[in-house]
């Protein structure tokens, strides 16, 4: 009963069944985006800006045998929220599971930044199940920038996430939903950054059986993430509801800074103290550890174990340990790197810090242990960011930060799910952010794999990035086996198309066509580089750090290099009709 | 994907555009422009190939039935032939109110 009367909307969070509810209830759930859109905004106030008629499709999907919609997907949609002016940003959520892709990205980014310039609310409708492997490292630096621009609008006006349910936050995107001032959701919405499948897949059904819909919605869903805090408010599925929801998040403002759940670190290392990965709490034992706002807990001790502990099939992973993170960061630093955790090195020389993710085989969080991105990862880089911003405060000049990257993706895993690592990647992608925008030179330099949320995370917040020249330098928006999976194609026939698709490539020589890579260098041996390899790399980081002190401290280089002139002819046509259509028309 | 061109004879005038639909799963979209010339001209994008016929047929039908001239510009997702119809004679209606050429 309970869970039917949730699925209706009529009952939040334990309360009582209200009937008259149900039956004059008009479902948001069932509205398209525009419709979503509309719905949010005051009555008559709604004009779309770049819509279906401006055919900003995506260049990418009919080279595919995919056809594309005519506004690729998202709704950019101005009014008013209670009178006063706003923009809400709408994810079509049928076109392309929600997937991020060039296109709908830029409208994403462009429209954030514009709200930025003459400070005005935004509303996110998040259904996306995350980046569109179709455009892969297109679509991945589209959630870059999403992150960096939604960033740019937040102590200036509100950026509230509305997540519904259908699809679910998942993927890439669900990190801005844990950047936003405020998050909304229905008992039918899901937030996490790998959705069940996925992880079902890397890691096997004893893991994460993807077909338990109650475990689903016990780790992801609205009413768990609204009791641990993870959401500010719960509302039943009703547009009426909703509307009200969103005019209260936007009327109370900014908050303040140092208090958005991202930048939260305190929280974060407070509640990740309280859960053990080898005998993690159930997910309903989480509201009463944690509790429901977003402060540390209270819970001292670790709690009786009441998952059971992972068998060997648990820690499996297709992904394969590599030293070249350790060896490029202690070559570079010309010094032995000091374990911030032991997944988590730092180096400094008079004028840097390295940082890298590594191997760590005897990670407790056991699906982090081949050097994936997981939560205590992220808390390790966000608290070692947010330390060296704090120190070089008042300097005459701040250190460059410098992320070495050779990290297979983001963990995948059901506690690391259940702990919110979408909100622990937002901390990692804030800090560097701050740094960034603090006047940090933040350089990446691509020494082996960079794949997917584990570069947003460590990577791909960078005001310049490089990358070696060499064999197993990938950067992708997933993992080849997944991917191939998930667009129903073979491994085969997506090297094919990546040889016409530039975005689709693993090959670091077509990434680098793409627009935002600043260097792409050549090394001997990457596995074991020579006092050659290590001094050309070392000045060509040099440089960059240097030339990042005089260049814009936003993401703005990537659309604005001569690659992307070419390449990314469709992003800049969305801000070049975008900035046309804000406030005109 | 399969791309597809016909052209019709019309003689109804529409006095404004129309986008109805998404390129979702069993779904698609419809664009639709007025112009002066006496044809419907329609271009129509598909996922599923093989369906040539069926789509001369469908759209026979309902531009015999509804000849408004215009430029039409379907992006299909698999959609049924009912379905079609439907967001056509959407479009079609959102497009009105539509008067007999004179």
């Amino acid at each position: 009963m309970t869970t039917t009367m949730q699925a209706l909307g009529a009952q939040a969070a334990g309360g009582a069944v209200d009937w008259e509810r149900v039956l004059r209830r008009r479902s948001f759930l069932e509205l398209d985006a525009l419709t979503r859109a509309e719905a949010l905004l005051d009555d008559g106030t709604t004009r779309v800006l770049c819509g279906p008629f401006d055919r900003l499709e995506s260049p990418w999907l009919v080279p595919q045998d995919v056809t594309p919609q005519s506004d690729d997907g998202v709704v950019v949609a101005r009014g008013t929220v209670a009178g006063a002016p706003a923009v809400v940003l709408s994810i079509e959520q049928a076109f392309q599971g929600g997937g991020i892709g060039e296109v709908s990205g830029a409208k994403i980014s462009e429209a954030l930044r514009l709200a930025a310039r003459a400070p005005m609310p935004a509303v996110l409708l998040l259904e996306t199940g995350g980046v569109r492997l179709q455009e892969a490292n297109l679509g991945l630096n589209a959630v870059a920038e999403i992150c960096a621009a939604l960033l740019e609008l937040r102590p200036l006006a509100p950026v509230i996430g509305v997540v519904a349910g259908s699809v679910g936050s998942f993927g890439g995107l669900s990190i801005a939903t844990g950047l936003c001032t405020r998050v909304i959701v229905t008992p039918e919405a899901r937030i996490g950054l790998n959705g069940p499948a996925v992880i079902e897949q890397e890691a096997g059904v004893e893991e994460f059986d993807a077909a338990d819909h109650d475990l689903i919605w016990a780790v992801d869903g609205g009413v768990q993430r609204h009791r641990t805090g993870l959401a500010d408010a719960l509302v039943i599925d009703d547009a009426g509801a909703l509307r009200d929801a969103v005019r209260d998040a936007v009327a109370a403002g900014v908050a303040p800074a140092g208090r958005h759940r991202s930048e939260r670190l305190d929280v974060l290392d407070a509640r990740l103290a309280t859960v053990d990965p080898a005998a993690p709490p159930a997910p309903e034992r989480l509201p009463s550890l944690w509790g429901g706002t977003y402060e540390p807990p209270t819970a001292q001790r670790r709690p009786e174990p009441d998952q059971a502990e992972p068998g060997s099939s648990g820690t499996r992973s297709s992904m394969r340990p590599s030293d070249r993170g350790r060896t490029w960061i202690a070559a570079l630093a010309g010094a032995a790197p000091e374990p911030v955790i032991d997944s988590v090195l730092r180096a400094d020389t008079a004028d840097s810090t390295y940082l890298a993710v590594v191997p760590d085989p005897d990670n407790p969080w056991y699906r982090a242990r081949q050097g994936q991105v997981g939560v205590t990862e992220c808390a390790a880089l966000a608290r070692t960011i947010r330390a060296v911003v704090a120190q070089d405060d008042g300097r005459p000049q701040r250190r460059a930060i410098v992320a070495v990257v050779d990290l297979p993706s983001q963990a995948y895993g059901r506690i690391e799910e259940m702990t919110g690592l979408y909100q622990a990647i937002a901390a990692a992608v804030d800090a560097a952010d701050a740094a960034r925008v603090a006047g940090h030179p933040l350089v990446t330099l691509v020494v082996g794999q960079a794949l997917s949320g584990g570069f947003l995370a460590h990577g791909l917040q960078a005001s310049r990035i490089l990358a070696l020249d060499a064999p197993g330098v990938e950067i992708h928006a997933m993992h080849r086996q997944a991917a191939a999976k998930i667009t129903r194609r073979t491994v085969e026939q997506l090297d094919q198309l990546a040889r016409t698709i530039p975005p689709l490539s693993y090959d670091v020589r077509q990434w680098a066509t793409l627009g935002f890579c600043d260097g792409l260098l050549p090394v001997s041996d990457a596995d074991h580089p020579t006092d050659a390899d290590v001094r050309g790399v070392a000045a060509a980081v040099r440089v960059a750090a240097h030339d990042a002190r005089t260049g814009p401290t936003d993401l703005s280089r990537r659309l604005d290099s001569d690659q992307a002139k070419t390449v990314r002819k469709a992003s800049r046509a969305v801000r070049e009709a975008l900035t046309a259509q804000w406030s005109t028309r | 994907m399969r791309t597809l061109h016909f052209t019709f004879p019309a003689t109804v005038r529409a006095v404004r555009r129309a986008h109805v639909g998404v390129v979702g799963s069993g779904d698609l979209e419809v664009l639709f422009e007025p112009t002066a010339d006496d044809v419907a001209v329609v271009r129509v994008r598909t996922s599923v190939e093989g369906f040539d016929e069926v789509w001369r047929s469908t759209l026979q039908r309902f531009f015999a039935r509804t000849p408004v001239r215009g430029s039409w510009e379907l992006n299909d997702a698999a959609a049924t032939p009912a379905l079609v119809t439907l967001r056509l004679q959407q479009a079609a209606h959102e497009a009105g109110p539509i008067e007999e050429a004179s």
